[in-house]
């Protein structure tokens, strides 16, 4: 399978034009920035680096898998999938031209957030891009298989947020003290960047690197791969209609 | 330039094509009419790679019309029945998108605006269109490649007389270029405008196939509707189209000056079409 820079880049172009002007879209990346303001300034006793941790999980799986879920089932919904597969794209270039735009303004958003919030977390900059990279891909990936499995925009919410939720909360939940929900937790890959996150921003664990997250960087990797093949276990059985 | 042979196709109990075959050559306007349901958009599906036929072999340009749809995207344009636009683009950046997928030059999308009508709506949000503008948009969508086949599924339906004339004035002077054509239609008018040869399509088969007037010849009642003026006011009468007793009857009429007019009966394919199936057409 031969992949075309020029076609993912018209997709991604499209979809560029569409994001600017879909405001179910746009607020998406709003609401992390505003959840970790308002940890930031307006709730007192929050631990070190909590709101931009919690800002960043939210942003990562929250608008990593949202997005890309319904722009699919948009396209499915609209019958817009359909030309596009008549016209020389392939299955591959339209999922990497609309994850790439996901993967770009998730990345931008996270710096952006970085730069809002308080503490020092550029100072971890190289471990909040190395796992937001990889969380967000890993994603995008479930975001596409929830865009597959539904028939249209409302199914997305039916599908995709026992999902998300799951991706989002049990690992915040585990991260708080209970071994049993833990236990849970440490079985989604969110899990793995939320720790990454309490080691590098909390200040709790003393000077930890990116180098000492290794276990949970091939974690994440290993998540990908994992995620990869469950795509093309949907998409050859769902297909694109 | 196609071939289909002994198509089926079924969805669960229902067979929407009962094994079809038919021909349409270079540079033909070729037009399948009937009414809802008769399996027309299945059959324009298969033809173009989005669905696959239970049986039977469906060639374009002898390629396999499955098998080969990949390939074969490049010489077909479709026009859908449904105006599939991305509603938040405006024109502009909706046909953008598709030079960009083909390769072609963007700036090819002025020269068809500009022949619909619509170059000055280029930076017009398609959400804000009416239907006739979006059927202009989504037929340029499908030129932008230069196909060498065309396939309209309901290329004017719900548009308005000027819209759907527009249209019809493109498809002529595509197919005058060489362009070959598949439309379908309910709409028998238009393809009695248009088509060089068309199929009746009922309830999965095809139950007659001509030109239009091949078959308003073959299916004329072979008579001639005369209005006369008889003094007290306009009577109209029917006579053989042949014979010597019309032709003697006609030219007293004639030589009296009193024809108004002569009308033949031939039927309206919608006509035959009622003959054929013993179904309304709508």
């Amino acid at each position: 399978m031969t992949l075309s820079i020029k076609r993912i880049g018209a997709i991604f172009i499209k979809e560029l034009h569409d994001f600017k002007t879909n405001i179910n879209i746009l607020i998406m990346y709003v609401i992390p920035i505003l959840l970790a303001y308002i940890y930031d300034n307006l709730i007192p006793g929050m631990p070190e680096g909590f709101a931009l941790s919690f800002g960043l999980l939210f942003l990562v799986v929250m608008v990593g898998m949202y997005v890309p879920s319904m722009m699919i089932a948009e396209e499915k919904e609209k019958k817009t999938l359909g030309v596009l597969l008549l016209s020389p794209a392939t299955p591959a270039e339209i999922f990497i031209g609309k994850g790439l735009l996901t993967f770009i303004s998730v990345i931008v958003s996270s710096i952006i957030l970085l730069s809002i919030s308080s503490g020092n977390g550029f100072a971890h900059l190289d471990v909040v891009l190395v796992g937001g990279i990889l969380t967000t891909i890993f994603c995008i990936l479930v975001g596409i298989i929830v865009g597959l499995l539904s028939k249209n925009q409302m199914a997305t919410g039916v599908v995709g947020t026992p999902i998300y939720m799951a991706l989002l909360l049990i690992p915040m939940l585990g991260s708080m003290g209970s071994s049993t929900l833990e236990k849970v937790a440490k079985i989604f890959p969110t899990y793995y960047f939320n720790d990454m996150l309490y080691l590098a921003l909390s200040g709790l664990e003393g000077e930890k690197t990116l180098l000492d997250m290794m276990p949970q960087v091939g974690i994440l990797l290993g998540s990908i791969v994992v995620a990869f093949g469950l795509l093309v276990l949907v998409y050859k059985k769902k297909g694109l209609e | 330039m196609i071939k289909v042979k002994d198509l089926a196709k079924s969805y669960g109990q229902r067979q929407a094509l009962k094994g079809i075959s038919f021909n349409v050559e270079d540079g033909e306007i070729f037009g399948f009419l009937g009414p809802n349901g008769a399996g027309k958009t299945t059959t324009l599906k298969i033809l173009t790679g989005q669905l696959t036929a239970d049986a039977g072999e469906a060639k374009i340009m002898d390629m396999d019309a499955m098998k080969k749809a990949r390939e074969l995207h490049s010489y077909i344009g479709v026009v859908p029945e449904e105006a599939n636009l991305y509603e938040r683009l405006t024109i502009g950046q909706n046909l953008e998108l598709f030079c960009r997928l083909y390769g072609c030059d963007t700036k090819s999308t002025d020269y068809y605006l500009n022949q619909v009508g619509l170059a000055k709506d280029k930076n017009v949000p398609v959400k804000k269109l009416s239907k006739g503008m979006k059927q202009k948009v989504l037929l340029i969508r499908a030129l932008l490649h230069r196909p060498r086949i065309l396939f309209l599924d309901e290329p004017t339906s719900g548009l308005d007389p000027a819209s759907a004339d527009t249209i019809h004035e493109m498809l002529l002077r595509l197919n005058s270029e060489g362009m070959t054509i598949l439309l379908t239609s309910h709409n028998m008018e238009e393809v009695d405008k248009l088509c060089h040869r068309v199929a009746f399509l009922n309830q999965g088969e095809i139950v007659e196939e001509g030109s239009p007037q091949e078959l308003k010849l073959e299916y004329s009642n072979k008579r001639i509707r005369v209005l006369i003026d008889e003094g007290q006011g306009t009577v109209s009468k029917e006579l053989d189209l042949n014979g010597e007793q019309s032709a003697k009857i006609l030219s007293q009429w004639m030589a009296q000056g009193m024809v108004r007019s002569i009308h033949s009966c031939e039927p309206s394919l919608a006509d035959i079409f009622v003959k054929v199936t013993g179904r309304e057409f709508s």
